[in-house]
């Protein structure tokens, strides 16, 4: 570790630090001296805990970012963000009677899901560049499978329920959409086969060792 | 991070010998497996290897690291405990991975009251980031006995037969219960199941979703215990357990880093899914595993009495990414290897079969880094390249389609993997031991249950992939089942700390510190204990020192 690293300037919760240009912003604060526990999760990019607003140096505006996957820049500013409570919507996939009433369930959980007014906030806000409002506007229609695809991705950050001026938990939308599909279309036969052999006794197991 | 020296061949060097191939022949190998182990792995380290001077598993050898830890003194005393809160519960979970939900959803069906306490948010843990998928046999071919004699050859015969014998059977139920919670797996055309396999293994046996198989499981679960019923505590590290006049575990000491405060929780049944080590950095590794993975469930049971086995061994998983930097450690699925990606030193020679066992591809890793045929960028980070442009070559089309998380990573490094291979080093990945367990999760300690990284015998001596994922959902189940039933059951209602005297009787006679403070929490970098925000959580001070 002796070869000397290029140093930046940046500016994370306020204070201005300099650091190695080979860090995230986390590893930063961390280099720095400063603690930080709370929003600091898997640090691969795929938990949502570490939401970071980004401006840097030269381009307008402001991004939101992932703070273990975001590379240090010189002059970037960067805040960490409060983690929302979980929204209220709440539902059971076992009370939803059959796969004909899903779309009815589904506007009782999200009535505000019709009042998208198309602000594109939330699609804007998703750092996995999701197209949210397209897939919100395809479950509202009960296009669920579809709707569901688009969120294949989503690490469930809430930043688009941040985004939302109607309150309509976005994300919580696309995986309900996800749940119903697999919850009433996934049967596949070579696991139902399977299940039954293993109810009828036919494959149980030698311990000492099987046919090797 | 690591410890290879930096010899072999530079990084453009490297890159000038590179070509994606189209088929290389299997090298023949020039080591035994055996004789490969002891001279490459990690867990070989003369070292770092030490042995435990008190507790249950007293004369056991255990890596250096852990045996600190389980041998250091606890963060609190009976002062903190002066005006703390007493909450009641049937079952307490405490970690919010896989194994955490599993259990305290299928308690929570089962009638219990349940809170499940978690150190940092609902879902932060080792599963979410799970790429490579979960076994269970349900292909024509292959049969749960295959799954179990695979298993047990795969931990050099180390495991626990029953446990094994447990999860082969019951993984086609479990991905059926993951269905049910709403989870999808990638399927045919026909609605099958798609399977692909694992290293070290005879059959297609992992079910999967694309390369985000946990992401997409802990979503699911984190939703399904939102809608049930189960408290959850999220920010609330554990950092004690609590005992009766019986010698079993009444309830837990739990800290809240929100209002900064002690909380004691008494339950009839306490069930530990608190993850692996990896950020202790064994061995000064870079790891795959998340914030909060620090072993304190190793350390929490160990003190309360709990034995612990297979204390010695640890996978390093073989492709971790090694450059750049802030990113060092990251994953890179077993996912890709299966389906048929070369591993190339810097010479651009395969050097290994890739889907042998993962400690024998991550000692045949390390040995090309310390033989000098490895690659050395310029901050001295060593590794091997992973061959994707060859893959793409002879399966065009499929990086992008079955890795969408992996060319995401490659774009976040400015890489086109179909035309760039990654620099990968083996990451500290999982700890194939843990607390002694029965078929339901069930500990030597009254009222104490341990499910998923932090229970032991079901990997022996190495894990293979997709059956982490198998037996946080078998085990978490069977774990929420008899916490349920065992509520019902009268049994001493005392919360006490009595047993900490005792492990610091045991420290003092041994002549061990007590400066050490356990459980760890967080990793040290991250600074916790000197964090002015949390100075109530920090211990009153004794007077001897």
């Amino acid at each position: 570790m002796s070869i000397q690293r290029s140093k930046v300037e940046v500016t994370i919760n306020g204070k201005q630090i300099r650091v190695p240009s080979t860090l995230s912003v986390i590893q930063a604060l961390w280099h720095a001296g400063y603690p930080r526990v709370q929003g600091v999760g898997c640090l691969e990019g795929v938990c949502g805990s570490c939401r970071v607003l980004v401006r840097r140096a030269d381009v307008d505006g402001v991004s939101m970012e992932m703070g273990c996957q975001t590379l240090v820049e010189e002059g970037m500013e960067v805040m960490f963000l409060v983690f929302p409570s979980p929204s209220q919507h709440s539902y059971n996939l076992e009370q939803i009677p059959n796969s004909w009433e899903v779309q009815t369930e589904f506007h009782k959980v999200f009535p505000e899901a019709q009042q998208c007014r198309s602000c594109h906030g939330c699609t804007t806000v998703c750092p996995k560049d999701i197209d949210v409002e397209k897939g919100v506007e395809l479950a509202v229609k009960g296009r669920f499978k579809e709707a569901g695809d688009l969120f294949i991705e989503c690490i469930m950050c809430d930043l688009c329920m941040t985004g939302c001026p109607e309150q309509i938990a976005p994300n919580r939308v696309g995986l309900f959409a996800r749940r119903v599909t697999a919850y009433f279309h996934s049967r596949p036969s070579n696991l139902i086969n399977r299940l039954e052999k293993i109810r009828r006794g036919e494959l149980a197991i030698n311990k000492e060792g099987g046919e090797s | 991070m690591n410890k290879t020296t930096p010899n072999g061949i530079s990084y453009r060097e490297a890159l000038d010998n590179y070509q994606a191939n189209r088929e290389l022949p299997l090298p023949e190998p020039a080591l035994e497996n055996r004789q490969l182990l002891n001279h490459f792995h990690p867990d070989y380290i003369e070292e770092s290897r030490a042995t435990l001077q008190i507790g249950p598993n007293k004369g056991d050898p255990c890596h250096k690291q852990l045996a600190q830890l389980l041998q250091s003194d606890s963060r609190i005393n009976e002062a903190d405990l002066a005006g703390a809160a007493t909450v009641k519960t049937d079952v307490l979970v405490i970690g919010g991975g896989g194994a955490g939900c599993a259990a305290a959803l299928i308690a929570q069906q089962q009638g219990a009251k349940v809170i499940l306490a978690t150190k940092l948010r609902l879902g932060d843990s080792n599963t979410i980031m799970a790429e490579g998928g979960i076994q269970a046999s349900i292909n024509k071919g292959d049969s749960p006995q295959t799954h179990f004699d695979d298993t047990l050859k795969a931990g050099h015969h180390h495991s626990d037969p029953n446990l094994v014998a447990k999860l082969a059977l019951d993984g086609p139920d479990v991905i059926r219960w993951l269905i049910q919670q709403g989870m999808q797996f990638d399927l045919d055309e026909f609605g099958d199941l798609l399977t692909r396999r694992a290293g070290g293994t005879s059959a297609e046996r992992i079910c999967f979703y694309r390369d985000y198989t946990g992401l997409e499981m802990m979503r699911v679960l984190r939703e399904a215990v939102y809608n049930s019923g189960v408290e959850v505590w999220n920010y609330s590290p554990t950092v004690e357990l609590l005992s009766d006049d019986m010698g079993g575990c009444s309830g837990a000491v739990l800290s809240s880093l929100k209002d900064r405060k002690y909380i004691q929780v008494s339950a009839k049944t306490v069930i530990l899914a608190t993850g692996g080590i990896g950020r202790m950095h064994l061995n000064t590794f870079p790891t795959s595993n998340h914030f909060g993975a620090t072993g304190d469930g190793l350390v929490l049971a160990y003190r309360l009495g709990a034995a612990l086995r297979d204390l010695d061994s640890f996978q390093y998983h073989p492709t971790g990414l090694a450059h750049p930097y802030h990113l060092a450690g990251t994953l890179i699925t077993e996912g890709v290897r299966s389906n048929g990606t070369y591993l190339l030193n810097g010479k651009g020679e395969r050097f290994t079969d890739e889907l042998q066992a993962r400690d024998i591809v991550a000692a045949s890793i390390i040995r090309e880094c310390q033989e000098g045929r490895g690659i050395v960028t310029e901050d001295h980070q060593a590794g091997v390249w992973l061959d994707t442009p060859g893959l793409e070559l002879r399966h065009p089309g499929l990086l992008q389609q079955k890795f969408p998380k992996l060319m995401h990573l490659g774009k976040k490094t400015g890489t086109d993997l179909t035309q760039k291979p990654m620099l990968i080093y083996p990451t500290l990945h999982y700890q194939n031991g843990g607390v002694v367990i029965n078929e339901n999760g069930e500990t030597s300690i009254p009222g104490l249950v341990c499910v998923g990284e932090v229970a032991g015998g079901i990997h022996g001596k190495n894990r293979l992939m997709g059956n982490a994922l198998l037996e946080i959902i078998s085990f978490g189940r069977r774990a929420g089942l008899v916490a349920a039933e065992r509520r019902k059951n009268k049994r001493s209602s005392q919360l006490s700390i009595e047993h900490l005297n005792q492990l610091r009787r045991e420290l003092t006679h041994s002549n061990l510190s007590l400066d050490c403070e356990g459980p760890l929490l967080f990793p040290e970098y991250a600074k916790f204990d000197l964090d002015s925000d949390y100075i109530g959580l920090h211990r009153n001070r004794r007077s001897h020192s």
